[in-house]
């Protein structure tokens, strides 16, 4: 699955993982998201990219509703994952996010030891039946995060304690813990040196053959190299979205063409 | 360019560097050409001679543009049109330089060409050819100092014009060595000359697409147009 | 970019000066600096001085509190006058009033000074016998009744001196004093030199001033703070049992769940101003409602600790939700990015992060409260109750008992002047507790914050 080129996946016509159309996003009388409409693909990675406060992340929130904690937000429009709308009343938020998985721009480990770090996600959606299967799901998640092998002797010591790009991806192992189906990064790695982001973006191109990820980046090189569709933003607009080769040398928008040569403001 | 200008300013310097660079290459590289022609047809052995030096600084500016080129890619990490600006750059670089060395070796043909003194007539053939390549090479420098991509095309449909000429050239050569076997020598070196300029035409063309690719990102749609169709004469021997 | 490098032409340029010399403004700058350090050693220092004083007055005039004069002597326990029946029989026993253990002492006491060759010139038996306290018979009597066996013994006991005689050893009564006292003369005190020369009068450690009950004003020597010490546990327990959970839920509910409207801006702002209310006026409330409408027993500690515990939740309330707040949002976003629901979040993750916070917020609310004493004057605390409240399992929250701030003011407004010592020993053991509650609170919020 894996060696699918980038082009083939860009140019798929493969049903899309999410739809949103028309979403609008307020914070109280700001009209923070307009009329968004776009289509994130299965097994690949969609790459927001925009100057800051262009709605990139907000965008990305809705998909989780981690903007429902914001009391002023105010969401429009429909976001449908695999046909159901993700804002229909029945949905609740909760269940939503285990399958929606998040990870931060700041690593944020809990307080706590790894192992329960990892464990926490499984643990309150009762994916596990006993502690061998906590187990189980404990050591492939960290081997997917490629951390298995640097704290293995170590999973009671507190996650807190690892460096960056180790917690960072801690976050990342504990999101996919809960087997979700969609993985939503913001700026993951804006808080990591050059090799741990390295080892981040490694660890995104392999989780793509398993989930749809999306990635809010502000490194235009970051976009470029992980993932393979680009959406641009702007002003809480959608500039427009296409193969990320297309994006990077030759972009249909002078907006696009501004930001990502340097030219912006 | 733009009309906005890049956050970092030291940016748009490097890269209006590199431009101001490939059309100073560009004017040297018309300037050899034009005086290779002219020291070719007066035989004009000191001319030929400073041609043959000049080559030596389209070598120093090309190396120069690559390695400036090379240099602003590892520093600002172009993306978009500033990446194909300057991959472009490199390469119409290079294309300069190929027709400096073109230029170069008609200039060193002077020698040999001027040993016996031919028809006037084959004279006039090259030169017109090399009119038309020089006219050619005007032509895509001024795109590519007004980037009027719209040009490109006419431009690039000009250059059957030269490859028909250059086929006709080849075949009045041709006709001319079997006329006077004495001829053959001095005939060849001017068929080179006249090869040459044609090349110096289709590195023109390369040129045009570059450009084209610089500003659109987009391949130059069409066939490239092919009359040079000298490959095919043969002249049976009377 | 260009405009700030031309508009800078017009600034006069920096002069060029060595580094090593101080210039005049700098000069200034720093007297500025080393002035505003002074300030504030001095506010430092000012407050410091005033501790100190604090301390040392309330030391100075209390430690000797725990310090009581006592009269050790020989006392036959006679079985023919205490138990004319002879039985033991308890219901017998309690026929003797304390005015026939009052006789008791005094023969015995008299008796013991001819035996050591303590003379008595001057003064007559009552004078004499009005050395000891008048609460020693009543506690010879407890022990007796409290153990019938020692009747018919000789035992030595220890009994107070009178508060003038303790206040003549501690410095407090001098003849001069004395002359003009009606409750003391001054061939009483020269009888107490000589007692004190004999070994029967001395000094000792006074274990009753924490264990005893309040007592009258003529009995300051027999009073104690065993009442309000007990009250006061009570009350603590009691508050910190309804407190902390009452206060907790309430700022979670708050800061984690209420929807962010009018009415709950309401409530925030009403809890601010609650924690500002003066404490009276929730003894007033505490009055109203507790003791007048819902008709709790008067001067009980659960009705002291319900008027605390209304009085510390805004308190706690605030402390507990900015421990709630200072907890990073990223935590929270973690959780719920893991599809945690609310309840869940704020339990195994921000409550845990809070508890250092929230329980030092609690103990230092309980030890402000531990200090109050209006709204217990109110709630009637202030009176005076001369016997213990039952255990806690036997419903003694019920019955009256008093508070150690409450007793620090009643005993300071009493006239005799034994009691000013002893105000000020109820005050260092308040003290006591209050650093005690303090220490809690550091060592609380170590061992938790250690945990990572």
């Amino acid at each position: 699955m894996n060696d699918m080129s980038t082009a083939e996946i860009a140019a798929t016509t493969a049903p899309a993982k999410i739809t949103a159309r028309n979403v609008q996003v307020y914070y109280g009388a700001t009209h923070a998201i307009k009329n968004v409409s776009v289509d994130i693909l299965d097994k690949a990675v969609t790459a927001f990219i925009g100057p800051s406060g262009c709605g990139k992340s907000t965008f990305l929130r809705c998909i989780n509703r981690m903007n429902d904690t914001i009391s002023v937000c105010r969401v429009e429009g429909k976001i449908e994952i695999e046909g159901e709308d993700i804002y229909d009343r029945r949905v609740d938020p909760v269940q939503l996010r285990a399958k929606v998985g998040m990870v931060f721009q700041k690593p944020n480990p809990f307080p706590k030891s790894i192992y329960d770090n990892v464990a926490y996600g499984p643990k309150i959606h009762g994916l596990t039946r006993n502690k061998a299967e906590l187990d189980e799901v404990v050591e492939t998640s960290l081997k997917k995060a490629a951390l298995w092998n640097e704290v293995k002797d170590r999973l009671a010591s507190p996650g807190t304690g690892l460096s960056g790009g180790q917690q960072q991806r801690l976050c990342i192992a504990r999101a996919i813990a809960t087997h979700p189906e969609v993985l939503l990064m913001d700026e993951p790695c804006s808080a990591l040196d050059p090799i741990a982001t390295a080892q981040v973006e490694e660890l995104i191109d392999e989780l793509r053959s398993q989930f749809s990820v999306v990635i809010v980046t502000h490194s235009m090189q970051q976009a470029a190299r992980v993932s393979q569709r680009t959406a641009m933003f702007h002003l809480g607009e959608l500039v427009e979205i296409d193969a990320t080769e297309t994006i990077f040398t030759n972009p249909s928008h002078k907006k696009t063409q501004d930001y990502i040569t340097g030219r912006y403001g | 360019m733009s009309d906005i200008s890049h956050t970092v300013t030291a940016y748009d310097d490097e890269l209006r560097f590199l431009s101001d660079r490939i059309a100073e290459m560009g004017g040297h590289a018309e300037r050899m050409v034009d005086r290779a022609v002219t020291a070719l047809i007066k035989g004009d052995h000191g001319l030929s001679r400073t041609i043959i030096a000049d080559d030596a600084i389209l070598d120093r500016w090309e190396r120069e543009v690559v390695d400036k080129a090379i240099l602003v890619i590892a520093k600002r990490q172009p993306m978009a049109k500033d990446l194909r600006e300057i991959v472009g750059t490199m390469r119409i670089a290079s294309d300069l330089e190929r027709i400096g060395d073109l230029g170069k070796n008609i200039a060193k043909r002077t020698v040999a060409v001027s040993e016996v003194k031919q028809p006037l007539r084959l004279y006039r053939g090259v030169e017109a050819l090399a009119e038309l390549a020089l006219l050619q090479l005007k032509e895509v420098l001024d795109i590519f100092a007004n980037r009027k991509v719209e040009d490109i095309t006419v431009l690039r449909d000009r250059d059957e014009d030269i490859d028909a000429k250059y086929t006709s050239l080849f075949r009045e050569l041709l006709t001319y060595m079997m006329e006077d076997p004495r001829n053959i020598s001095a005939c060849t070196h001017l068929l080179f000359c006249a090869k040459n300029i044609e090349r110096i035409g289709d590195h023109v063309t390369n040129i045009a697409e570059t450009i084209h690719y610089m500003v659109t990102g987009l391949e130059l749609k069409g066939e490239r147009p092919k009359d040079d169709q000298h490959n095919a004469v043969v002249v049976a021997a009377k | 970019m260009s405009d700030i490098i031309a508009t800078g032409a017009a600034v006069p340029a920096r002069p060029k000066n060595s580094i090593l010399v101080e210039d005049k403004l700098m000069k200034k700058r720093n007297a500025a600096e080393a002035r505003f350090k002074a300030y504030g050693i001095a506010a430092i220092a000012i407050s410091l001085a005033t501790l100190a004083i604090m301390l040392w007055t309330i030391f100075s005039d209390g430690v000797s509190a725990f310090r009581q004069a006592t009269l050790t002597f020989p006392v036959t326990l006679d079985a023919a006058k205490l138990d004319p029946q002879g039985a033991r029989n308890p219901a017998d026993l309690v026929k003797v009033t304390t005015v026939g253990y009052g006789t008791l002492l005094t023969t015995a006491f008299r008796a013991h000074l001819q035996e050591k060759g303590v003379s008595t010139e001057g003064l007559d038996d009552k004078a004499v016998g009005d050395m000891i306290s008048k609460a020693a018979p009543a506690q010879l009597r407890d022990s007796v009744l409290a153990n019938p066996s020692l009747i018919g013994t000789t035992k030595d006991i220890s009994v107070y001196a009178t508060g003038r005689i303790d206040g003549f050893l501690k410095g407090r009564v001098t003849m001069q004093t004395a002359e003009r006292d009606a409750n003391v003369s001054p061939e009483q005190l020269q009888l107490a030199d000589r007692l004190r020369e004999a070994g029967i009068l001395k000094l000792q450690f006074n274990s009753g001033f924490l264990t005893n009950t309040d007592a009258s004003d003529q009995r300051p020597e027999a009073s104690g703070l065993g009442v309000a010490i007990i009250g006061s546990l009570y009350m603590m327990a009691l508050v910190a049992l309804m407190v902390l959970p009452v206060g907790v839920a309430a700022s979670i509910y708050l800061e984690e769940f209420a929807p962010k409207n009018r009415f709950t801006d309401l409530i925030e702002v009403n809890i601010s101003n609650l924690a500002a209310v003066p404490s009276i006026v929730f003894g007033i409330l505490g009055l109203a409602i507790f003791i007048n409408f819902a008709g709790l027993p008067q001067s009980s500690s659960l009705v002291g600790a319900l008027v605390i515990t209304l009085m510390t939740l805004p308190t706690i309330i605030i402390a507990t939700r900015a421990a709630l707040r200072a907890v990073p949002p990223s935590i929270r976003d973690a959780a719920l990015g893991v599809g945690a629901s609310k309840m869940q979040t704020v339990f195994h993750h921000v409550l845990p992060l809070a508890a250092p916070g929230i329980l030092t917020g609690t103990i230092l609310g309980l030890a402000s409260a531990l200090g109050e004493t209006a709204p217990l004057l109110l709630i009637g605390m202030v009176a005076f109750v001369a016997n213990y409240p039952a255990g806690p399992l036997e419903g003694g929250v019920m019955d009256p008992a008093t508070a150690l701030p409450v007793q620090v003011y009643s005993w300071a407004a009493r006239s005799d002047p034994a009691f000013i010592e002893r105000s000020s020993g109820a005050i260092i053991v308040l003290l006591f507790f209050l650093v005690v509650m303090n220490a809690i609170a550091i060592l609380l919020r170590r061992r938790f914050e250690r945990r990572w």
